[in-house]
């Protein structure tokens, strides 16, 4: 009980810093754990993971001096971010969808980043800000879940699986991690989806984008949003909400995973390339009207203007 | 130089053991071989530290990291792979499969979250599938898996030729033909040295020397890799996967 | 935070702005009229630095007038945006440049076409089907490029405006109550209630 509390309730950096360099002073001797079967876990050969720190008076100060892009863009060490991820929940289920470019300043470092991290079969989580955060304390959340099934004979609950998440990267709270992310999944309550970010926010709730093409992308999402959809037309809207903010956000693009998470788990749709959606939508696939999703193509040959009968014809 | 004005103006320093010493790297996936490349200049500014300074490295017999970046945090970094791997090794009896060295590698860096290796890494190697496999990393930790990848100074000369000489992109293929999958391994090699070489032409920081470790899946044969000029064998068996690496020279201006 | 839309349709631009005028954290107005008639068929919805706004506003509304006076026909739409660019562009490059950021919308009833000019403070000028300015982009762009229809009748138009309103109101934290609507087509600029 007393290492939950230690490790959950100091909500301040400097407790959590003083409590992290503590455990680096013997990270470097290994322990005979290192030697065996754990050697592959890293960081979390001891069960927990533990970090090193700069040993300077403000390493938070430290590490943004050399992270930060947004301070200064010519700063060492870049972390991805700009990204278009969705999730909702309706009546068939949940719906993720994401965006797979990965930017470093303006260099698009990658157009084929997973940014739907398998949890497990049940549980899915999305990745906005630092990608390495994410992957990282997903799995590792991944992990917990699996003890926690092992432990208490039934699966974890979403809402409990993304409270572990938030109370995590609470307690690290001011030390420089980037995350938002939605926690998806079924339990015995049904579908559910739960917004969880590094500066410790949770929320419950039908719908959720997060990253800088969010906006994009909320805009053509609530507009087709209804709790009745089917699945096929849920599906359609996560596809052509996530081609709007690849079109209109520089940040985000190349190509659309789409998941269906339904009482079975989750269920991987496909990947579909925006500027094909564009030129041809998204091809034969359910909800799809097998159309353009391009307003140029759209509306080819139509115009606004209106000459009167007589005014047509001369 | 007073000496007791210099203590009594407050001085302010910064902690900054960071640098960028230039290069490039590269890695592509075959069906059942991969390629891992990288100059061997290091640099810092204009200045040319040493024309010889290794980029890749060999782990096990069917794995090559490539690191790139900060030399010093990359050289440590490979040591302490090293290092786990022959743990793993003493414990297991057994190399460490591909997909696990990339996991290890993961949480390695991200176990420097708050003070980060300053390395781009690129594994590459065979599965225990016999697949050719490229990882790419970010500095601190965040990995995938890719059929090709370039990290470094050129990265942005280089990433661009491969995505249209590998992924085949806004290529159209001729009528009734398609796009091969997997190249076969002389191509690649040709695509990886015309990579260097187009590097060195535009990019400052890449030249001198080429070193192509090649890893080929359990009983693959050498196709066209015998009497290739600078090959030199790297496997510690000859019935497993095999490891060779192919040293060429850069242009040194 | 400010916020206007404007989208073209069969024969008509719509044009919405909204109608609070803040200073600070007060809101000092919340009726505020901030699209101009500049003649019988051109509309000009203007946003931006307060104080610039209504002097540039008024400084083009009357010279555009003038010109009618002086030739006795009015600017066509494309000649008016271009002159109001040239004076925006000429302004910037002045010790005090006005920012104001406007949509033009006009009919031209000679070839019955209407046609919208997105122009920014900067002297950046593109005519467009649609268009947005303030924080309402990021959320009405991506709806426009869904929703808009080059041949909607009005009622549909005003239906994708409804839309974006909707929206805006929705998700921006600072989003305007009300909204001012205009129309301009071959009949000349109406007022809608909304």
């Amino acid at each position: 009980m007393n290492t939950f509390v230690n490790r959950f309730s100091t909500n301040n950096a400097l407790s959590v810093i003083r409590k992290a360099q503590a455990v680096v002073d013997d990270d470097e001797e290994f322990s005979d754990a290192a030697w065996g079967s754990e050697a592959g876990f890293g960081s979390l050969a001891k069960g927990v993971p533990s970090f090193s720190i700069p040993a300077v008076h403000d390493p938070t100060a430290f590490l943004r001096l050399h992270t930060d892009d947004h301070a200064d863009p010519n700063c060492r060490i870049k972390i991805q971010h700009g990204t278009t991820t969705l999730a909702f929940r309706f009546q068939g289920g949940v719906i993720v969808a994401v965006d797979s470019r990965a930017t470093a300043g303006s260099y698009i470092a990658s157009g084929t980043v997973k940014k739907v991290i398998e949890i497990n079969p049940y549980l899915l989580g999305t990745m906005a800000g630092g990608a390495a955060d994410c992957q990282y304390w997903e799995t590792y959340l991944g992990i917990q879940c699996r003890l926690h099934e092992l432990r208490n004979k039934e699966r974890i609950s979403v809402a409990a699986a993304s409270k572990y998440l938030s109370n995590l990267v609470y307690s690290y709270k001011g030390m420089g991690l980037s995350m938002g992310t939605m926690i998806c999944g079924w339990d015995k309550t049904g579908p559910a989806v739960f917004y969880v970010d590094s500066d410790g926010t949770r929320l419950k709730g039908d719908l959720f984008s997060v990253g800088s093409g969010s906006t994009f992308a909320y805009g053509v999402l609530d507009q087709g949003y209804r709790w009745d959809l089917t699945d096929e037309e849920a599906q359609e809207l996560g596809r052509r909400s996530i081609y709007a903010a690849g079109h209109r956000d520089a940040f985000s693009g190349n190509t659309c995973n789409l998941y269906h998470v339904k009482e079975d788990g989750w269920r991987f749709l496909g990947n579909y390339d925006i500027t094909k959606m564009h030129y041809d939508g998204p091809g034969d696939v359910p909800g799809s009207a097998q159309v353009a999703y391009g307003y140029d193509v759209r509306v080819e040959g139509r115009t606004s203007s209106n000459p009167p009968a007589a005014a047509a014809t001369a | 130089m007073n000496p007791m004005n210099t203590a009594s103006h407050p001085q302010q320093r910064q902690f900054n053991p960071y640098t960028e010493n230039g290069g490039t790297i590269l890695a592509i996936a075959g069906l059942d071989f991969s390629v891992i490349a990288g100059d061997t200049r290091q640099s810092e500014g204009y200045n040319i530290q040493t024309r010889y300074a290794p980029k890749v490295f060999r782990l096990t017999d069917r794995a090559v990291l490539a690191v790139n970046g900060f030399a010093a945090d990359g050289n440590m970094f490979v040591k302490k792979v090293k290092q786990r791997l022959e743990w793993y090794r003493h414990a297991h009896a057994k190399d460490m499969p591909l997909h696990a060295i990339a996991r290890l590698i993961q949480t390695m860096l991200y176990a420097r979250r708050f003070f980060p290796y300053y390395v781009y890494n690129i594994l590459g190697g065979i599965e225990d599938d016999g697949s050719g496999a490229v990882y790419s990393f970010d500095p601190v930790g965040s990995y995938e898996r890719e059929t090709c990848r370039a990290a470094g100074a050129a990265q942005s000369l280089v990433q661009p030729f491969l995505d249209n000489q590998i992924y085949f992109k806004n290529q159209q293929p001729a009528l009734g033909t398609s796009h091969p999958a997997h190249l076969p391994l002389p191509q690649v090699l040709r695509l990886v040295i015309d990579s260097f070489t187009g590097a060195t032409e535009r990019h400052i920081e890449v030249g001198d020397g080429l070193e192509m470790f090649v890893v080929l899946a359990k009983g693959h044969d050498l196709a066209g890799l015998e009497g290739i000029a600078g090959l030199q064998e790297m496997s510690t068996k000859s019935d497993g996967e095999r490891i060779f690496v192919i040293r060429r020279e850069l242009k040194k201006d | 935070m400010e916020c206007s839309f404007a989208l073209t349709g069969k024969g008509y631009v719509l044009i919405a702005a909204d109608t609070t005028a803040a200073r600070s954290i007060v809101k000092m107005k919340i009726d505020e009229d901030k699209i101009k008639s500049l003649g019988p068929h051109l509309l000009m919805a203007y946003s931006g630095e307060p104080g610039d706004t209504t002097q540039f506003a008024e400084y083009i509304e009357r010279n555009i007038r003038l010109y009618q006076i002086r030739n006795l026909y009015p600017l066509r739409p494309p000649s008016a945006a271009s002159w109001i660019r040239r004076a925006l562009a000429d302004s910037l490059r002045s010790r005090k440049p006005y920012s104001v950021n406007l949509l033009l919308g006009g009919y031209d009833t000679s070839n019955h076409t209407p046609s919208l000019y997105w122009i920014d403070y900067l002297g950046t000028q593109a005519e467009v089907p649609f268009a947005c300015h303030g924080y309402g982009s990021y959320f009405a762009l991506s709806l426009l490029d869904r929703y808009h229809d080059p041949e909607a009748n009005l009622e549909e138009g005003l239906a994708v405006l409804r839309r974006c309103i909707d929206e805006v109101s929705k998700r921006l934290v600072v989003s305007p109550g009300k909204y001012r609507v205009k129309v301009v087509d071959k009949d000349g600029i109406r007022e809608i209630e909304f």
